[in-house]
């Protein structure tokens, strides 16, 4: 079997684990809050995603343009309600919080949803391109990753270049510094939990095609993009990014080369490598909180 | 003064019926109500509500008394203890999985309150000699030597195994090595993996790389689906897909027919069989869930009726245990007896049956005396 299979795949595989992690490493970066809530916010994604495919017959990429701005209002309500009480709070009081606010959903779309996995099914849920050298690539993980590589340049052009992302930058550098340039830090907290929500739901309606719908299907996930956050850096946006491809490929080649069963293994083994010769993260600022 | 002897008499008045009637037996139900085997823990509460609403209508007053063990041993061993001392039940059904099943079993002698698995399949749950532990279903070897005698015929030369890293998978398969080196199969993968993974790709290129004419199965719910729609999309073609139980025996799995289709699967129960009241248990079913009930709907059923039906008549848990080694009841599941053979103990020697989806639709296909249909072979797309 060629090398550049089990390659291709991870970095497809990769792609929504990087747009999870950069969700939460945004919020991080810039409220200087590790989101629990965040593999919870997934599952919301993936059953919008569902819902929207079943009720309004809208096909799941398409139906993005409707989960997306959803996902940020509702981000930017818990903000407002619940999150900022606890920003200038010890750590482990936000955590609790992000925790409490996760089980919440979870155990609501259980009782609303029931443990049922649901199951999307579209035209294309089997389909792959076949390449010469006997490659195959998923139809679906190849449109979320077209999807996710497009949500990353607009992200990328916002951060940079709108007098919004400007401002989030600069909280995220500096909070009071921020502030006394006339910032409205409250508001930049808030829009930067909405984007981290919606780059959550966003993750979940992109493997809703290709994964199955459960109201705990979000913790798996959790961890990964904790995983991925650290391992890039904590509040690097980049470093997210470039850590999930790193995750999924490492996935990919250890159950190709090694086993199945060895490869989360493998994954933490190369994250403590990472913590161990670069505390940081790998594009973490060097000596930040 | 006239109050409360109006109170008094009131009280005497109420207490009075329910002297007459004998006391409600009390029975014990561990099950996966939530957690990630929640979705087959349902058809089990389904199946023990069926029965208590039968024993109802045929004047069995139970207590039952349900805990969840979300699919963790640890908390199936507490459930059991509490069941066992606080709750005092005399006798206990369940738990669904075999992980906590195994568990249970280890310390049912400890307490002396007689366990039935209705659905649990780990061979070592009533191969260790316990005392208490009794088992209504038939345990993983089974699943895979009925699987390789329907596709024996065809002869068969080489087999892969795709499984979960769970006691339920890793069991089955090891027996299923066993029978296939008898059977002269040789095997050319082995691919166990994590569950819950979005992505099982990199293991079903290694089996399609090795190309085998038998892949066999054990995945517990919607990594089933997950895992036959992988498959498709990388063009893994055996000439026989077969599915031990759980994953592959869901209503949902067979209605993905793009991905189901012709995957053949080992069953404890279908409603198709000439067993006493099994195609009515099914309309029944039907009826009242509005979907095809699974064989662990069934083996709940019967695991319950049996357990009821004999505390109800011995009143104890040491009567008990010896009232369920030495009767016999004949129902949904075909006889049942709890016998001591080939290195079990207690255990029902349960014939299990083979199903092939079929038009999305799970057709008895072997063995033959209870089967109408024909085993479809090889798989095709």
């Amino acid at each position: 079997m060629s090398f550049l299979q089990p390659l291709l795949s991870g970095i497809l595989t990769g792609g929504v684990y990087a747009l999870a992690g950069m969700g939460m490493s945004l919020v991080f970066g810039v409220m200087n809050i590790s989101n629990f809530a965040h593999g919870d916010l997934m599952m919301l994604g993936m059953y919008m995603a569902f819902f929207a495919f079943t009720l309004l017959h809208i096909d799941p990429y398409v139906s993005l343009v409707l989960i997306i701005p959803t996902a940020f209002l509702f981000g930017f309500m818990v903000e407002k309600l619940f999150i900022n009480r606890v920003i200038h709070h010890p750590h482990q009081n936000q955590i609790l919080l992000t925790i409490g606010l996760g089980l919440i959903m979870s155990n609501t779309a259980l009782l609303a949803f029931t443990s049922d996995p649901k199951i999307l099914t579209t035209t294309y849920s089997s389909s792959a391109f076949n390449l010469p050298g006997g490659i195959s690539l998923s139809v679906p993980l190849l449109i979320s990753f077209l999807i996710t590589g497009v949500t990353i340049a607009i992200l990328y052009l916002f951060l940079a270049k709108s007098r919004t992302g400007m401002a989030l930058r600069a909280t995220s550098q500096n909070r009071e510094a921020a502030q006394l340039m006339g910032i409205n830090v409250a508001k930049m907290s808030a829009i930067a939990f909405g984007i981290g929500t919606a780059l959550a739901a966003t993750a979940g309606a992109l493997i809703a095609p290709t994964y199955y719908i459960h109201p705990l299907a979000g913790h798996s996930f959790l961890l990964k993009a904790f995983t991925i956050c650290v391992l890039g850096g904590l509040g690097s946006v980049v470093g997210a990014g470039v850590g999930g491809i790193i995750i999924g490929v490492v996935e990919a080649m250890s159950s190709t080369y090694w086993s199945t069963d060895w490869k989360d293994v493998i994954v933490f083994v190369l994250f403590l490598a990472v913590l161990l010769f670069r505390p940081q993260g790998l594009f973490g600022k060097k000596g930040g909180e | 003064m006239k109050k409360k002897f109006v109170s008094i008499v009131t009280a005497v008045l109420l207490a009075f019926p329910l002297l007459a009637k004998a006391a409600p037996v009390k029975i014990g139900f561990i099950n996966s109500i939530t957690g990630k085997e929640a979705q087959i823990g349902e058809n089990l509460t389904n199946g023990v509500t069926m029965a208590i609403e039968d024993l109802k209508a045929k004047g069995i007053q139970v207590e039952l008394v349900k805990e969840d063990d979300g699919g963790d041993p640890k908390n199936a061993l507490a459930a059991y203890e509490k069941l066992a001392t606080r709750d005092g039940v005399i006798g206990v059904v369940g738990p669904y999985t075999s992980g906590c099943a195994n568990v249970v079993a280890s310390r049912a002698d400890q307490y002396q309150v007689p366990l039935l698995v209705p659905a649990a399949a780990k061979e070592e749950i009533t191969m260790k000699g316990y005392k208490n532990v009794f088992r209504l279903n038939a345990p993983a070897n089974v699943y895979s030597m009925v699987l390789m005698d329907a596709v024996k015929a065809f002869h068969p030369k080489t087999i892969a195994y795709v499984y979960a890293a769970t006691d339920f998978g890793v069991s089955t398969v090891k027996t299923a090595q066993d029978n296939a080196l008898k059977m002269g199969l040789k095997e050319v993968a082995n691919e166990k993996y994590q569950q819950g993974q979005p992505d099982y790709r990199p293991s079903l290129y290694k089996v399609k790389a090795a190309n085998p004419d038998l892949v066999f199965l054990v995945s517990y719910d919607a990594d089933a689906i997950l895992l036959m729609r992988q498959a498709k999309e990388i063009g893994l073609t055996p000439k026989a897909f077969l599915g031990a139980g759980a994953g592959y025996t869901t209503a949902q799995f067979a209605q993905q027919t793009e991905i189901s289709n012709l995957v053949v699967s080992a069953t404890q129960w279908t409603d198709d069989v000439n067993w006493a009241g099994a195609s009515d248990f099914g309309r029944r079913y039907k009826a009242k869930y509005s979907k095809e009930p699974s064989y662990h709907a069934a083996c709940a059923y019967e695991a319950m009726r049996i357990m009821v039906e004999t505390a109800s008549k011995t009143r104890s848990a040491a009567k008990l245990r010896a009232a369920l080694k030495s009767g016999s009841w004949n129902g949904i599941l075909g006889p049942v007896k709890f016998a001591d053979y080939g290195g079990f103990t207690n255990q029902n020697n349960h014939p299990m049956l083979v199903q092939q989806i079929q038009n999305g639709k799970y057709e008895t296909v072997y063995p033959s005396t209870f089967s109408k249909k024909r085993l479809i072979f090889p798989f095709t797309r």
